[in-house]
């Protein structure tokens, strides 16, 4: 596993024609071809975007969201998706902080009460979508709701003290820092790596990632298959939920506070991270390296678009179009892949 | 033709009702090893429930089935294919976004590498796709990693029945195989129908199209309004006519 990641591959400006016929059907070349015109693009505005300083601090930025977007990977692929991983990222730190300074519990046993919690509210989300039929769109919407509300009424409304988190060794595995070279680079980003290849690697080459595709490709013959439709989907929503809550805890120890708003409008970053990665919304087609691909372009984009100059305030017009553009890309590569022998 | 050898699969008495409907109404069906049975009747006759109970996917209300002479419990497609019954549904059958090798072994993956980190075995079953592409006749050269989304009609409906005869299954009911389906295309799906007995494995068509029934079946079974009204009508003796009469109800009776 510590081989570097095929995600993570520096992007080849290998453009030439006659390629495009094979990398038509892969749907991370246009986030691929995306990401290296904004590089150039912003490099050649500004030449300090591509110094080690900002590459590494994006990067650090970057993976919290990320952590959530691979998740939310495998579940849209399944053909579904979960709008309270915001809220459970703000919840989740709540839960283990509070029960870290007032219940004096250790904090490794805190942190695994913290992921149970989460791992409880994926399961009731898996459960109203699988057995009630309700499509995620509203399940999750009222558990975000549910999760924030707690959040805020379990605290008042105040952040949670974590600044004794220094000398404890989980705050070290989790987000503890380094040097390669003059590169500032935090264990979160090495855990982002990890779990990217991890995902990569389950969604393409085990049973359990057929199983996936299957699922949101189309339900009703993978079911017809005897492949446990339902099992997946709610497997996929703790996976999800748990996840929410790994990404908060760990910016919650960065930040050194668990605030019970943080995480607000997280879930729509992540969808739109998701599907301009490539992954269908409709479920059936994903990828982890799209996803990558597509958490750097929105997170370099915002770094970019201050580093240029252009107001901040102006960042979500720019997300908006990208999203837009990629959705035009997709659909168009799509049609041109069916009419294609 | 009444053999002592118990019949593939058996039905016997078989009610159900989907709340106060009263969907199949005591309902009896052979089946032979090696029989091709075309089963016919209007919409809302009963056949799609028919094959939804002996595919598994709904429990019937009252009474047996046996397969191979043996009572057997369906609780679930699961249950069903492991029996040796494989249904292939209209239109859902296959997963599109998937390769063609990976449709084939849905659910019953071929995996290698020990037990917890195992993966699938992509290679093999690669290769096996490829030779049983070639055996059931797709003949231009389709390698098994296209997705099933860019395929024609007849050749998922190829793929669908190539998968049932990889995994012997003794038992395949086709739903409405050769439906929006072009005529060479329906040909090929006719024929691999034919090559499915020739190879000892026994089927159940459905097809509204009376002309594609006859041309591949022993034996027609007509439902009406959840009965088996006729269940013996040989297309050497019988004219289409006179099973559209009895499919309407028109006939004597």
């Amino acid at each position: 596993m510590t081989e570097p990641s095929p995600t993570m591959a520096p992007p080849e400006p290998a453009m030439a024609a006659g390629l495009t016929r094979t990398l038509i059907n892969k749907p991370e070349v246009g986030p691929l071809v995306l990401l290296v015109i904004m590089l150039v693009v912003f490099t050649a505005i500004n030449p300090a975007f591509v110094s080690i300083t900002n590459i590494g601090n994006a990067l650090t930025f970057t993976v919290e969201l990320g952590l959530i977007a691979l998740a939310m990977t495998l579940l849209m692929t399944a053909g579904e998706f979960d709008l309270s991983v915001g809220s459970v990222f703000g919840f989740s730190p709540v839960v283990m902080w509070t029960l870290f300074n007032e219940a004096a519990l250790p904090l490794p046993v805190a942190f695994l009460a913290a992921i149970l919690v989460a791992l409880v509210i994926g399961l009731v989300n898996g459960l109203f979508v699988t057995r009630l039929r309700i499509p995620s769109f509203l399940v999750t919407l009222g558990m975000l709701l549910v999760v924030r509300g707690t959040a805020l009424w379990l605290t008042d409304g105040f952040p949670q003290r974590t600044w004794k988190a220094d000398d404890q060794w989980l705050s070290k595995v989790l987000v503890g820092d380094f040097y390669i070279g003059s590169l500032r680079v935090y264990m979160s980003l090495i855990w982002f790596i990890l779990l990217a290849v991890l995902f990569h690697y389950v969604l393409t080459r085990t049973r359990f990632g057929n199983w996936i595709q299957a699922t949101g490709g189309n339900p009703v013959a993978a079911r017809n298959r005897g492949v446990p439709t339902a099992r997946v989907k709610t497997a996929l929503f703790m996976l999800s939920a748990a996840m929410s809550a790994f990404a908060g805890i760990i910016s919650s120890i960065r930040v050194s506070a668990a605030n019970p708003n943080s995480g607000t409008g997280y879930e729509l970053e992540v969808i739109a991270m998701v599907v301009i990665g490539g992954t269908a919304l409709a479920g059936g087609r994903g990828t982890i390296i799209g996803t990558v691909l597509g958490v750097l372009i929105l997170r370099l984009m915002r770094n970019g678009i201050v580093l240029i100059g252009v107001p901040g305030l102006a960042y979500n017009i720019f997300i908006g179009a990208i999203i837009l553009g990629m959705m035009a890309l997709h659909a168009a590569l799509e049609r041109r892949h069916n009419a294609g022998d | 033709m009444a053999g002592t050898e118990a019949p593939l699969v058996e039905m016997r008495n078989i009610q159900k009702y989907y709340g106060r409907v009263h969907a199949l109404r005591d309902v009896n069906l052979k089946i032979k090893r090696g029989e091709i049975v075309g089963l016919l009747g209007d919409n809302g006759a009963g056949k799609s429930t028919l094959i939804k109970v002996l595919s598994g996917a709904v429990p019937y209300t009252s009474g047996q089935i046996f397969i191979n002479g043996q009572e057997v419990n369906l609780r679930s497609t699961n249950d069903a294919i492991a029996s040796g019954i494989e249904t292939i549904y209209q239109d859902s059958a296959l997963i599109p976004q998937l390769s063609i090798a990976r449709n084939l072994f849905l659910g019953r993956e071929l995996r290698k590498g020990p037990g917890f980190m195992d993966r699938l075995d992509l290679d093999r079953m690669k290769e096996v796709a490829a030779s049983l592409l070639k055996r059931v006749g797709i003949s231009k050269n389709i390698p098994p990693s296209t997705a099933i989304g860019s395929l024609s009609g007849g050749e998922r409906q190829a793929v669908a029945i190539a998968r049932a005869m990889y995994f012997d299954s003794d038992l395949i009911i086709l739903d409405e195989p050769t439906n929006n389906l072009g005529v060479a295309e329906t040909q090929g799906v006719l024929r691999f129908v034919r090559e499915a007995r020739d190879t000892g494995h026994s089927c159940i068509f459905i097809a509204h199209n009376i002309h594609h029934v006859f041309q591949v079946v022993d034996r027609m079974v007509v439902m009406r309004r959840g009965s088996v009204v006729a269940d013996d009508i040989s297309p050497r003796t019988s004219s289409i006519q006179d099973v559209e009469d009895i499919i309407t109800g028109e006939h004597a009776a």
